[in-house]
């Protein structure tokens, strides 16, 4: 680091002035806020992401009701389609508050992210 | 002991235990360095106390290297903030009390001496010498720290180091 120049004498008082400014207490003061932001973050990464997963998991029966009720015209559907035709009403009201869900639960997981 | 660059991978991977470990090694220095820039020792330790938070946010990018120098430097950047935070112009006082964190940080004659010496240096002159020989910062980061020319920050570090010399000198022999 100080290959440019000497200063051995100077850097070692510094080093005795360092020495003598540790203490537990700065130690806790600086680790405080870091824990009590820990201790939020587990459980609402995991309150976030079990609202997630069982959003999606309640949605699972309505999609093999739509499947199979669906599956004829839906491939009917599917063959009439035009690229540039894709309409946000049409979607099933259900798969956008899913949507919403997840996209709520990631924000929640970057926003808790060691801030 | 565990090396800093060890313990700053486990604290970037969330592991409180390893960065309490970096803070518990290098508070003295990270302290020692805010408390030569800051005007007194309340101030100088909510400083110490920001770079050490700023640091556990970004102890991803820390690549190796001196440690100490790293949170050095962002302890330098956390001054220049609560600086113009303040929009005043920093200048030591003669007549300013310095507190002590702790009453057991009771400080050595040739300490004071330092301080006092240190406290005479331009601000410039005395943020290089700082930086340089009080946190082991090479010219090169330093210049990158504060944005002055190398040659510059190796003439402030020349001149000071030479001017803290003499003072302690001349206070030895009185």
């Amino acid at each position: 680091m100080q290959s440019e120049e000497k200063y051995d004498d100077l850097t070692a008082l510094f080093e005795a002035q360092d020495a003598a400014l540790e203490s537990e207490a700065f130690v806790d003061r600086v680790m405080q806020p870091i824990r009590k932001r820990s201790r939020w973050r587990g459980p609402l990464l995991f309150g976030a992401g079990g609202v997630g997963v069982g959003a999606a998991v309640s949605q699972i029966g309505g999609l093999f009701d739509i499947v199979s009720v669906r599956a004829a015209s839906l491939t009917h559907s599917l063959d009439e389609v035009r690229p540039g035709t894709f309409d946000v009403a049409s979607l099933d009201p259900l798969w956008i508050g899913a949507v919403v869900v997840m996209l709520t639960s990631c924000v929640a997981i970057v926003a808790t992210e060691r801030n | 002991m565990k090396p800093d660059i060890d313990l700053a991978r486990d604290a970037a991977s969330g592991q409180e235990a390893a960065f309490e470990a970096l803070v518990r090694r290098h508070q003295g220095a990270v302290r020692g360095v805010a408390r030569r820039l800051a005007r007194h020792a309340a101030e100088a330790d909510d400083i110490a106390q920001a770079a050490f938070l700023t640091a556990w946010r970004k102890t991803g990018s820390y690549r190796g290297g001196s440690f100490k120098a790293w949170i050095c430097t962002i302890a330098y950047r956390e001054f220049l903030q609560a600086k113009r935070k303040r929009k005043t112009e920093v200048e030591f006082d003669e007549g300013a009390h310095i507190v002590a964190f702790d009453s057991s940080a009771a400080r050595l004659p040739e300490q004071l001496d330092l301080e006092r010496a240190l406290k005479t240096l331009p601000e410039n002159q005395r943020i290089c010498v700082v930086l340089c020989v009080a946190s082991g910062l090479s010219h090169g980061e330093a210049a990158t720290a504060t944005g002055f020319p190398l040659g510059t920050v190796k003439s402030h570090v020349n001149r000071g180091v030479a001017a803290l010399r003499k003072q302690l000198a001349a206070e030895d022999v009185a």
